[in-house]
């Protein structure tokens, strides 16, 4: 059974603090959002809310067509992973798995089985007689995960299940939901601070800072074309370089000048209707900033700049240099050699640019899709189908929603 | 405090630290500790030795050994039924206050109320007023009720004394249960009287139980209250009987009074060795929230 969820300018108010502010959004039948954002941001509020644990201050929220904001948490048929685990302490791993079954009334055949096929799969097995204080930090996340997976909710609920991983279990674990996901497609919600999972799990990405969503797009969009300024910083790691520039037009070519270089906007780039010659932060990302010798024929562009600091990570490298004037990251293969002090020639590509606008963040430049990258997922095509539903989920500051999205084609 | 302090760290070896210079305030700290415990050491040494003494007096003295005391004291009616009347007393205020301080203590911990703090402040300071001073107007409020003289009328005022406390103390040890626990029952579908029974209740046991046996502890050394609503002599507790001990019967038993006082101590001794076990378990909630 596939639920739809909608946000329907949802607020939460704490007092004095806003925690959500006007969240408009909605999470697909069978989608697996990712809901990411630095810490603080409201996505535990977010799912709180949906839970039924906190009561919106403003706003509809609704789960399939039904208006749930007064249904209590018991009867909305989610299943949620604590942040903080929750556990139930009198309880052995087999009862606190059991518990949601059993409240719904389940028999103790089935009880004990499908315990046992989640025990299974979260490698609890040898646990079900353990209390959660004689558990490791993992093992009491894995049960906090496998309470909600023993369950067949409308909506799964998932506040960084994660977190507390090692890296070889994280990975497996990662398969695992993801498979269960492709398997029942129930409905999901996904909060974690980690960029893999983000990209690798999730159908869409929410992006959400100071309680606002920024920005809800499938991964590869999210990533090659962000809304704005913090998207671009929060989604990528290393960090998107962010350095000024201006916009200049002439004989109706646009040309975009920054750490000492002219360059005309590549073919296929579309400025917004709002952008206006004036100042810019251009937005480079590090794998796009190349040592020159490693660099492909379409990085036409050359900057020099000096190296400051080198950080190898075994299968490459990142270059902290020295570019007129601008601290810049930059990617680099793992044994190029380049040592600190050390000039080097950088290498870029002028259709991989991202520019916004100096003032208020947003992108200015709605760039083409990469080559090879047309929308792989079905959920791409879902979004598309909600923005013809009128509903928009690109968020910027308020003025950017003013400006009706039209594009002009530059070149 | 120069020298390296000796820690033992709970699970580590203990480390043993040379020298450690003894200050003069901590030897003044000390002596004032030692004539503090005096004082309610010797009346005990004297309760032990006086009632295994054959010819007790007010001196403590290494006793000439007998069990006549004991054998004359399990012999008196009187004595037995004041065990049962406090049993009877005691029992009462603390299946009450336990139970009203569960209840009211739950919502004052959960929910949103109202002016709740300047109400728990009311409460906590209504704990510290002294019974004593109230003895006199419910006196005469039994008297208009036709209640004296009746145990369990007596535990209704012994519990209603108690409760401000026993409700201030439930709700510490309720608090201490994370509310996310109930937060995941809810979310798991349970009902609330499933959450409560099988989710807070458990948790809350060693806090219930600690505020019983403090309860009882206070209930079994009640004197004033008894002593003035109650009268016939079977309706005596343990402490009036040991005034009665001491005053009314002309002559002076030393050695009843002590084995008496003796007997009566013992449950008070095993709750407090209970307590003591409970209550460093009582907030044990390992591995339930990161
Ligand atoms: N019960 C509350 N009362 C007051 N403020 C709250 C409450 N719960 C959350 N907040 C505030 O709301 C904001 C959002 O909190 P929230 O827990 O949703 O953050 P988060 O995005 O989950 O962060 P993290 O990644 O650290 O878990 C925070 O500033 C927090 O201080
Ligand atoms: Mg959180």
């Amino acid at each position: 059974m596939l639920s739809e969820v909608r946000f329907d300018g949802v607020h939460k108010i704490f007092g004095a603090e806003t925690a959500v502010e006007d969240l408009n959004l909605t999470v697909n039948a069978g989608e697996f959002l990712v809901l990411v954002g630095p810490s603080g941001c409201g996505k535990t509020t977010t799912l709180r809310m949906l839970a039924g644990l906190e009561r919106p201050s403003y706003g509809r929220i609704l789960i399939g067509d039904k208006l749930v904001n007064n249904v209590s948490p018991r009867f909305r048929d989610v299943a949620m992973v604590f942040q903080s685990y929750a556990l139930y302490p009198h309880m052995n791993v087999y009862d606190n798995l059991a518990f949601g079954m059993r409240a719904r009334g389940a028999s103790k055949d089935l009880v004990a089985q499908r315990v046992k096929e989640t025990a299974d799969v979260l490698g609890l097995g040898k646990l079900l007689k353990r209390r959660p204080s004689e558990l490791s930090g993992g093992q009491r996340q894995r049960v906090a995960l496998g309470r909600a997976l023993i369950r067949q909710p409308q909506v799964f609920l998932m506040d960084e299940p994660l977190s507390n991983l090692d890296a070889g279990l994280r990975v497996q674990m990662r398969a695992e939901l993801s498979r269960l996901h492709q398997r029942f497609r129930v409905t999901t919600v996904y909060v974690t601070h980690d960029q893999v999972e983000a990209m690798t799990m999730g159908d869409r990405i929410a992006v959400m800072n100071n309680g606002r969503l920024q920005q809800v797009d499938a991964p590869e969009t999210l990533y090659d074309n962000p809304a704005n300024v913090f998207v671009a910083g929060f989604i990528g790691s290393p960090r998107m370089n962010f350095v000024p520039g201006r916009l200049a037009s002439s004989d109706g070519r646009t040309s975009v000048a920054f750490l000492g270089i002219t360059t005309p906007l590549g073919t296929g780039s579309r400025l917004t209707a709002g952008a206006s010659d004036g100042e810019v932060t251009v937005g480079i990302r590090p794998e796009d900033l190349m040592w020159r010798p490693a660099a492909g024929p379409d990085c036409t562009l050359t900057l020099s700049a000096d190296v400051d600091v080198v950080e190898p990570m075994g299968h490459e490298a990142y270059v902290t240099a020295l570019c007129a004037g601008e601290t810049v990251t930059s990617r680099f293969p793992p044994r190029s050699g380049v040592r600190p002090q050390e000039r080097v020639d950088l290498a870029l590509n002028p259709a991989r640019l991202h520019l916004f606008d100096a003032q208020s963040g947003i992108t200015i430049l709605q760039r083409p899709p990469a080559a090879g990258a047309e929308t792989l997922r079905s959920v791409g095509e879902a979004r598309t189908n909600d923005s013809a539903g009128g509903r928009s989920e690109r968020h910027g500051q308020p003025e950017a929603r003013r400006v009706p999205s039209r594009t002009e084609e530059i070149s | 405090m120069s020298a390296v302090q000796a820690r033992p760290l709970a699970g580590d070896k203990l480390i043993v630290v040379p020298y450690r210079k003894v200050s003069a305030a901590a030897m003044a700290t000390n002596l004032v500790l030692i004539l503090l415990g005096c004082f309610f050491l010797l009346p005990m040494l004297w309760m032990v030795f006086a009632s295994i003494d054959s010819n007790p007096d007010w001196a403590i003295r290494i006793p000439s050994p007998t069990l006549a005391n004991f054998a004359d004291v399990l012999g008196r009616a009187d004595a037995l039924s004041s065990f049962r009347s406090s049993l009877i007393l005691a029992g009462t205020t603390t299946v009450l206050t336990t139970l009203l301080a569960l209840l009211s203590a739950y919502p004052l911990s959960r929910m949103h109320i109202p002016f709740k703090r300047p109400f728990m402040l009311v409460i906590l300071f209504a704990s510290g007023l002294p019974v004593s001073m109230l003895v006199v107007p419910v006196y005469q409020m039994y008297v208009y009720l036709g209640w004296l003289d009746s145990l369990y009328t007596t535990a209704l005022f012994l519990a209603a004394s108690s409760l401000p406390f026993a409700i201030w103390l439930m709700k510490n040890f309720i608090d201490a249960v994370p509310v996310e626990l109930e937060h995941a029952a809810a979310i798991d579908g349970a009902s609330t009287f499933r959450i409560l029974r099988e989710v807070v209740l458990p948790l809350t046991v060693p806090g219930t139980a600690v505020t019983a046996i403090y309860t009882f502890i206070n209930a079994w050394g009640a004197f004033i209250i008894p002593f003035v609503l109650t009268y016939s002599p079977d309706n005596q507790p343990g402490p009036v009987e040991i005034y009665n001990f001491m005053g009314s019967h002309g002559l002076f038993k030393f050695g009843d009074l002590a084995v008496f006082s003796l007997l009566f101590s013992v449950p008070v001794i095993v709750l407090y060795l209970f307590m003591s076990r409970y209550f460093s378990g009582a907030f044990n909630f390992g591995g339930a929230v990161k």
